[in-house]
């Protein structure tokens, strides 16, 4: 009854704005809903909008915090669905459950973006496509492969193994893993190589029902190789207890020798005592050629019942072109602004420059391929299904499940959710 | 045992006396009735009653809080739970749960109330200590206890230091972290149960537990055939109250688990109603989930209540 109990409270106060309308010329107010993570604390949102109401005078926001950066997504959708969800939001991923609440974008206001379609609903762009992201990178410690006898990154996932082979026999723990979505990452990075470098539009298919995760052949051997690595050992199934932070600390202070991760870590290692003993490479496939999972959207979106629509327009608009805003993203987040013209900063740390490095290299060789559990809009899975597909990987990791029974569940909760 | 007192009757009325009750007295009374019975009546219909009624409508429904057209499914969702293995699931784990946790704190709360049912400060202090888990948010509690039994938290630092070398993921183990969530609930409601067994204590006759004494009774037969019989209505209220306690379940599943390791290996069944309702955007199937629960609870809580209230003893 709790849940009739939260939808009946909420939903009495569904017609109040979630700011108060501005006087005609005074300050327009402009609610925007962010997320504290590791890499993003509340100084940094407060910075940041600081320098968009320098510029922007008549702009007057105020800050919405969500529990937590895994959780935001829930959070927006309750807030939504109770009539509460602030003007203005940023990096929402479940765009198909929020596009009725969202104000669409019209080409106009697009023309500065890379990509302005990535992350479109029914068509429809709900939130601004304003940063690629690589998902995962392999960030590796160079200490710790010399160690082990691993002279030279793996450039085919045999050499992957080899290495992997190599440091657990040196006593060190070939890849760092956490709870919440980090088991899923060495996953992610298999189905880039293997199965969307040959079917990027996998996910469009399963839609359709031409495809299902248990009847795919390239869908079942990118999951038993996964499950191959926990089988052997290289994923240490006792760290999928940890949180996120945790999992980052444990990489940083060298309790494994590999973390595969977005490229946001790239800021966290470059604030570290060890920035220069970190690497990074392409998750390597098979045959060695480079396939690169990358994401690009995760910018501002704006609620469709703002009071002040067009304030929150030009507050998501300037948040995401100023170019001060831009560089702080880069450096606090290690983002790639995906904005015509830009360039990142001279002074960004080493680890931020390989990624980006390795980004810049893929798009010249046109071998990015979507990151899969991080696609948006209508590339993505069925509202819940990212949640599932992370469990699945604990799942794996720590051998509860077989693989045609993690896929068989995948299928069912697939069905379910449609 | 209870000393009845004597109290002037009053004459009995003769025949027709309540007819020739002024009509005037009886319309206050109806009316003073009403004044005290109203706000409690409309809290309940308003936070209880309409909350179940309006939850039985959405179950029947395919709602989706974000999609604005709902449509009536009949009983569609029901069908669905049973064939749905992530709610079965949940069924199991509740079940589980809701077994330790009725019966470890009823086993040690009574153990702890009979060392605990002396005078002394030392005594009143402890039963302090034992208490202070039960006023504590549980939210707090979690965060407590996912540090402590974190893999390298202090307890496997204290196995580790005395020559462990792999000691257990108490949660991150799928084997392992139902029973560690279970015994932190265990932990906070067994002070609870302390506080009620030593209530339960302090109502056993101090003659009886003497007559048995003097026939020759022990310590433990003296506990078995006086004060365990005695503590009866203390058992039944502790199994009651856990066993509803552990059925709604949520925020140390939330908070220490979130419901993994892996699929739903913790997670309750008011975990996935609100993971349904509110993450996966269906509300209308999480209403059918909350149903099905509220009659579990309601059933298994009146059945309870029924076994143990007859082997409840008057003195």
């Amino acid at each position: 009854m709790l849940l009739v109990v939260a939808i009946t409270v909420t939903g009495c106060s569904g017609g109040s704005p979630p700011s108060a309308p501005s006087t005609a010329r005074g300050k327009q107010k402009v609610s925007f809903l962010v997320f504290p993570s590791p890499n993003l604390p509340e100084s940094y949102w407060k910075a940041q909008v600081e320098l968009v109401t320098k510029a922007h005078p008549d702009l007057e926001v105020e800050l919405v915090a969500a529990p937590s950066e895994s959780e935001r997504n829930d959070y927006a959708k309750q807030l939504a669905a109770s009539g509460q969800l602030p003007d203005v939001q940023i990096g929402m991923q479940d765009l198909v459950a929020l596009e009725p609440s969202l104000a669409p974008w019209s080409e106009q206001e697009l023309t500065d973006f890379l990509c302005p379609t990535c992350g479109a609903v029914n068509g429809k762009v709900v939130q601004l496509p304003a940063n690629t992201q690589t998902i995962p990178d392999v960030f590796y410690n160079k200490k710790l492969f010399a160690k082990a006898g691993v002279t030279a990154p793996p450039k085919t996932y045999a050499e992957l193994v080899a290495a992997a082979e190599k440091l657990k026999a040196a006593g060190i723990t070939p890849f760092v893993s956490g709870g919440v979505f980090v088991t899923s990452q060495p996953w992610t990075a298999i189905l880039a190589t293997d199965l969307y470098a040959r079917t990027p539009d996998w996910i469009a298919r399963r839609r359709k029902g031409e495809v299902t995760f248990a009847g795919s052949p390239e869908m079942k051997a990118a999951t038993q190789k996964f499950a191959d690595l926990a089988a052997k050992g290289y994923v240490d199934k006792r760290q999928i207890g940890q949180d996120y932070p945790k999992t980052q600390e444990a990489f940083l202070a060298g309790k494994g020798a590999m973390y595969p991760m977005g490229s946001w870590f790239a800021a966290a290692a470059d604030q570290s005592d060890i920035k220069d003993d970190i690497g990074v490479f392409a998750w390597p496939s098979d045959a060695g050629t480079l396939h690169l999972p990358a994401f690009t959207g995760g910018g501002l979106s704006v609620s469709a019942t703002a009071k002040n629509l067009a304030a929150a327009k030009e507050f998501a608009l300037a948040f995401q072109l100023t170019k001060e805003n831009l560089d702080a993203s880069v450096k606090a987040d290690a983002l790639f602004p995906a904005i015509k013209g830009y360039t990142p900063p001279p002074d960004t740390g080493p680890v931020f420059k390989a990624v980006y490095d390795l980004w810049r290299q893929a798009l010249d060789r046109n071998a990015t391929v979507p990151a899969f559990g991080w696609e948006a809009g209508d590339a993505a899975m069925p509202p819940g299904m990212q949640g599932k597909f992370w469990s699945a990987a604990q799942d794996l990791v720590s051998g509860r499940k077989t693989v045609d029974q993690v896929l068989s569940f995948l299928d069912t909760e697939w069905e379910k959710s449609g | 045992m209870a000393v009845g007192t004597t109290r002037p009757r009053p004459a009995p009325a003769g025949p027709g006396a309540r007819e020739r009750r002024p009509a005037r007295r009886r319309r206050t009374a109806a009316w003073h009735f009403l004044t005290f019975a109203a706000p409690g009546t409309l809290v309940y219909v308003c936070l209880v009653l309409l909350p179940i009624a309006l939850s039985v409508g959405y179950s029947l429904t395919n709602q989706a809080l974000l999609r604005p057209h709902t449509e009536f499914v009949g009983l569609r969702n029901y069908w669905l739970l049973l064939q749905d293995e992530t709610f079965l699931q949940s069924l199991r784990v509740t079940a589980i749960l809701s077994l330790i946790v009725v019966i470890v704190p009823n086993v040690l709360g009574v153990a702890i109330a009979v060392l605990l049912d002396r005078r002394g400060r030392i005594y009143n202090a402890l039963r302090t200590v034992f208490f202070t888990p039960m006023v504590i948010s549980s939210v707090v509690i979690s965060v407590i206890w996912t540090r402590i039994l974190a893999d390298d938290g202090p307890v496997n630092q204290a196995l580790r230091a005395l020559g462990t070398r792999e000691p257990p993921g108490w949660l991150s183990d799928p084997d392992l972290a139902l029973y560690s969530l279970a015994s932190i609930v265990c932990w906070q409601m067994l002070g609870f149960c302390v506080v009620v067994y030593l209530a339960g204590l302090q109502g056993v006759p101090q003659e009886l537990l003497e007559a048995a004494a003097i026939d020759g009774a022990g310590a433990a037969r003296r506990f078995r055939h006086v004060t365990w019989p005695l503590l009866a209505p203390a058992l039944t209220v502790n199994t009651v109250v856990l066993l509803i306690s552990a059925f709604k379940i949520f925020d140390q599943v939330k908070v220490v688990t979130n419901g993994g390791p892996g699929t739903g290996t913790t997670a309750s069944v008011a975990f996935v109603v609100l993971q349904e309702g509110f993450v996966e955007n269906r509300t209308g199937y999480a209403s059918a989930e909350a149903v099905v629960m509220l009659i579990v609870v309601a059933g298994l809580s009146v059945v309870t209540l029924r076994f143990l209230q007859r082997r409840e003893v008057q003195v």
